[in-house]
């Protein structure tokens, strides 16, 4: 086996065992289960009660920010606090590369964020009474807006510091206007011109597409390109992880 | 081949340089001590040989491999015990060091079996379920350990061991460090013991604000040292000439006053305090404390680089000295 493969696999087995030990310490505990399977339902409450909105752009609507705000939840916890009580030097000093460890920070916030985006979709089926047209769309949708937004998470917390609410204020400086911005409460097809020209930057506008379209069809850029423009920015967004923990290393 | 060789190893944070161009090497299976004061570079030493921070000039090789260049295979071969005991508190035991087997691609089987030997040689496998955050202190020094080995590392780097740890704990840790040595593996360790490098280490550096001072055998620095025990004498009563008197004993090889105490340095602290009790008998003096002391690392330091301790003191304000 060539030296590259071999430590390819190696980085995956890392990231895997790192995802892992993340989902054991932080994400199976009651109280988070519980807040985040709440967190859609209370969304819920908050926006639809009183709204004209069909079942079809709402659980959409919903389930982006749910991805969103789950897949971003720990990780850039996580990390700050770890290197606070320097376990994480544990993972700078293995004998594996940085991608692989910002994959495995990344993986375990995607799992978790996938597994409530499914619960929660499940609920809503039953609830709204509406189907899914495009199950590989949808799965794709909840794949790949997880990894992506986890990863962005990721991204924050390789800011050097070992005070949470540091990385928690700079990620919410981008969290919360990316839903203004994506066509999550206001409709893309509502917004001015220049409303469009932001939104096409925001990879959650292609999430949200991408999700749309697996319930009713309705797309504005078509799944592919959705599908296109999120591999993409996972990859961007993973590149740009591996090269900032490198340099974050004092 | 040396287990370690460094050749110019430097780092600078900001304008602070914490480690200014070192330069020794570690042959295999060698105890090699790395003793200093608070903040002489000990730590930092070793998070640069083991990756963990970037160098800013020099070289270190584990075993032929840089470090920089070559870093999988040299991390490959070393196991990494750290100052702080960072263990993961909301896993177990067994779940820490299984996970600190995985980042090294071990298989299952040898992970499984790895895990069992070391938690029942760091006594530890009985409270293999509880999570790591209800250990005591020693018991997660020793679970770091566990962790730390837990890839059969050919080259071990601890970060002051056994600093702080009750009996118990220490001994273990220095059964399991020469049992090592047995087994070949090449140990660096840093302290500010001066006692546990001369029962543990080969050989020993002395590091202080990120210079060598020199590197020996511990016979030799043993020798140093005996040549800076010294005993601590007070009486009831200041007396003018009592530090002639003093200073007149065969033994002494020194004498200062701090306070009300005179200290008294001596090759041999048994025939002082002879001497001591004569002398009090005979100039009707009454001692009310009388303490024998090792040097303080400074001294040690001050001695073998012949600087002198006042201008130590005056460049290494954050060199506490410690006994
Ligand atoms: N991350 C950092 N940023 C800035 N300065 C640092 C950093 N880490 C260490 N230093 C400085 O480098 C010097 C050496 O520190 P180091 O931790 O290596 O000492 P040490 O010998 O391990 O001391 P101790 O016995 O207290 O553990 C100190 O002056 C310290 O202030
Ligand atoms: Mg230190």
């Amino acid at each position: 086996m060539p030296g590259w493969i071999e430590e390819i696999l190696y980085d995956l087995g890392a990231a895997w065992a790192i995802a892992r030990k993340d989902m054991k310490i932080y994400y199976l505990k009651p109280s988070i289960l519980v807040s985040s399977l709440l967190f859609p339902f209370v969304m819920f409450l908050a926006f639809a009660i009183g709204r004209d909105t069909t079942p079809e752009i709402l659980l959409p609507g919903l389930l982006a920010i749910t991805l969103l705000f789950s897949a971003t939840s720990i990780g850039p916890v996580s990390i700050p606090i770890e290197r606070r009580t320097k376990t994480f030097d544990r993972l700078l000093s293995a004998p594996i590369s940085v991608r692989a460890i910002v994959l495995g920070a990344s993986l375990s916030g995607a799992i978790f964020a996938s597994a409530i985006g499914i619960v929660a979709t499940a609920v809503g089926l039953i609830v709204l009474r509406i189907g899914i047209i495009h199950i590989v769309a949808f799965c794709a949708g909840i794949g790949l807006t997880s990894i992506c937004f986890s990863t962005m998470g990721t991204l924050f917390a390789s800011y050097r510091t070992e005070n949470v609410g540091e990385v928690m204020s700079l990620l919410n400086l981008v969290r919360l206007p990316l839903l203004f911005i994506s066509g999550v409460f206001i409709p893309i097809a509502s917004m001015p011109a220049w409303g469009l020209s932001i939104a096409r930057f925001s990879p959650l506008t292609y999430a949200h597409d991408l999700i749309r379209f697996a319930f009713d069809e309705t797309t504005l850029f078509g799944p592919v390109t959705d599908v296109a423009v999120l591999v993409l920015t996972l990859i961007i967004f993973q590149v740009a992880g591996a090269l900032l923990y490198q340099r974050s290393r004092e | 081949m040396d287990a370690i060789e460094v050749i110019g190893l430097t780092k600078r944070f900001g304008d602070t340089v914490a480690v200014n161009g070192i330069n020794f090497s570690v042959k295999e299976g060698e105890t090699f001590g790395f003793l200093g004061p608070n903040g002489a570079g000990k730590t930092t030493t070793i998070r640069m040989l083991t990756g963990m921070t970037r160098i800013t000039s020099g070289r270190a090789l584990i075993h032929g491999h840089d470090i920089v260049s070559d870093t999988r295979a040299a991390k490959q071969l070393m196991g990494i015990v750290a100052e702080i005991s960072n263990v993961y508190d909301e896993l177990s035991a067994w779940d820490n060091v299984v996970f600190a087997g995985r980042l090294y691609h071990l298989k299952r089987v040898d992970i499984q079996r790895n895990a069992r030997d070391l938690l029942e040689t760091f006594e530890l496998y009985e409270r293999r379920h509880d999570l790591a955050g209800s250990f005591s202190k020693g018991m997660k020094r020793r679970l770091t350990l566990a962790m730390g080995l837990v890839n059969r590392p050919k080259v071990l780097f601890l970060d002051e061991p056994t600093s702080g740890l009750d009996v118990q704990s220490r001994r273990i840790i220095r059964d399991v460090i020469q049992d090592l040595a047995r087994k070949n593996v090449t140990v660096f360790l840093t302290t500010h013991d001066i006692e546990e490098a001369n029962v543990t280490c080969d050989r020993v550096a002395i590091i202080n604000r990120g210079v060598i001072a020199g590197i020996d055998a511990p016979e030799k620095l043993k020798q140093t040292i005996e040549s800076l025990q010294s005993v601590e004498v007070s009486f009831d009563a200041v007396r003018p000439g009592v530090v002639e008197v003093l200073r007149a004993l065969p033994q002494a090889s020194g004498i200062t006053k701090e306070g009300d105490k005179f200290r008294i340095y001596t090759a041999d602290p048994p025939e002082i305090l002879a001497s001591l009790c004569a002398l009090a008998q005979e100039q009707n003096l009454r001692p009310i404390s009388i303490t024998t002391r090792g040097p303080s690392l400074e001294e040690v330091f001050v001695r073998l680089t012949g600087l002198s301790i006042d201008t130590a003191k005056e460049e290494g304000e954050t060199d506490a000295g410690l006994d």
